[in-house]
């Protein structure tokens, strides 16, 4: 890959907002919280958005959203990350590594499936909103 | 503990995200013989008590973990320099920022990996916080720096997804630059 300029970044962003624009894409998109605590980094964070992004590349996946979080507070379990579908319920999973990242997008993202070995909780109706 | 030094290098800009900061400069430099790496922020800041013990492996502000009262970036930044003969220093002033910067030897092998930059880079611009970051980065001499706000004006959105595909595609790109002699 040839060293891209800031301009080059420019103009790829702007064709694949053209792309965007004619597409339907029904305005509902997935959500991707990925906790970026202390102990998220060490437990493998990083490798798991990395393998997010590559996974929902490869498979042109559109319109999902990537955030990240500080502590979970739940150590234990890091690296976690929360996966809102829409019209599917929120899930926190636990001990995501790179596989079981693409495992979230290929089963969930896309197959609409939760991945049932890796949910770490599934929060009360009444804590969020 | 961190397995990377990248690792490390995001924890210790988040604290300065935490610290409140607006502006964090992050240079990372290597050479044959070092490496040396400056965090600076101008976030809120320690007094001198906080700064002592923030050195303290068993400190951490007790607000931030709930279950867990011990840190982990500075200690851990102070116990590599020791194992591996290297320099940490914190320089700070209240309400005015802070100042980390630590030199290892690259050749130590002690030394933990220096690990992925270009996912380091792109998981702190991307970090939900509203002030800039830039980031100066050398390998034996050749190099590049790029600044948040320059990322936001380039793409907009930085939680889109297909966005943050294309800032890894350009940090990757400017790593392979410096990395390829
Ligand atoms: N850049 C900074 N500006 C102001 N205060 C800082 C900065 N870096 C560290 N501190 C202070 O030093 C303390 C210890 O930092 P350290 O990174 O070791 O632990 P922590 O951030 O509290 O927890 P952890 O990093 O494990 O999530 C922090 O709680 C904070 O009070
Ligand atoms: S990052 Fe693990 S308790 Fe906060
Ligand atoms: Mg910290």
């Amino acid at each position: 890959m040839a060293k891209m300029t800031l301009e080059e970044l420019r103009s790829l962003r702007d064709t694949k907002k053209k792309e965007m624009t004619q597409r339907d894409s029904g305005g509902k998109s997935a959500q991707i919280i990925i906790g970026m605590g202390t102990c998220g980094i060490a437990a493998g964070a990083k490798e798991a958005f990395d393998a997010f992004l590559d996974e929902l590349n490869s498979h042109d996946v559109k319109d999902t959203r990537i955030t990240q979080t500080g502590c979970m507070g739940l150590c234990f379990s890091e690296p976690t990350v929360e996966v809102a579908v829409p019209g599917m319920p929120r899930v926190i999973y636990g001990n995501v590594d790179g596989k079981v990242a693409r495992r979230i997008v290929k089963e969930h993202i896309i197959g609409k499936a939760l991945v049932s070995d890796h949910i770490f909780d599934k929060p009360a109706a009444d804590i969020i909103k | 503990m961190h397995a990377t030094i990248c690792d490390l290098i995001t924890d210790l800009v988040q604290n300065s995200i935490e610290a409140c900061a607006t502006d964090i400069k992050l240079n990372v430099e290597e050479t044959k013989t070092n490496l040396n790496v400056v965090i600076a922020d101008n976030g809120k800041g320690m007094s001198t008590a906080v700064l002592e013990k923030a050195k303290d492996p068993f400190y951490s502000d007790g607000q931030k973990h709930k279950h867990r009262r011990v840190g982990l970036g500075l200690p851990f930044l102070f116990q590599t320099a020791e194992m591996t003969g290297g320099n940490a220093a914190i320089k700070s002033t209240e309400g005015v920022g802070t100042t980390v910067t630590f030199q290892f030897d690259p050749a130590n092998v002690d030394l933990p990996m220096f690990g992925n930059f270009t996912m380091a880079a792109v998981t702190l611009m991307t970090y939900g916080f509203e002030g800039n970051l830039t980031i100066e980065r050398s390998v034996d001499g050749a190099g590049y720096s790029i600044s948040k706000m320059e990322v936001l004006d380039a793409l907009g959105d930085l939680n889109d997804t297909e966005n943050l595909i294309l800032l890894k595609n350009y940090m990757a790109s400017q790593e392979e630059e410096i990395k390829v002699l």
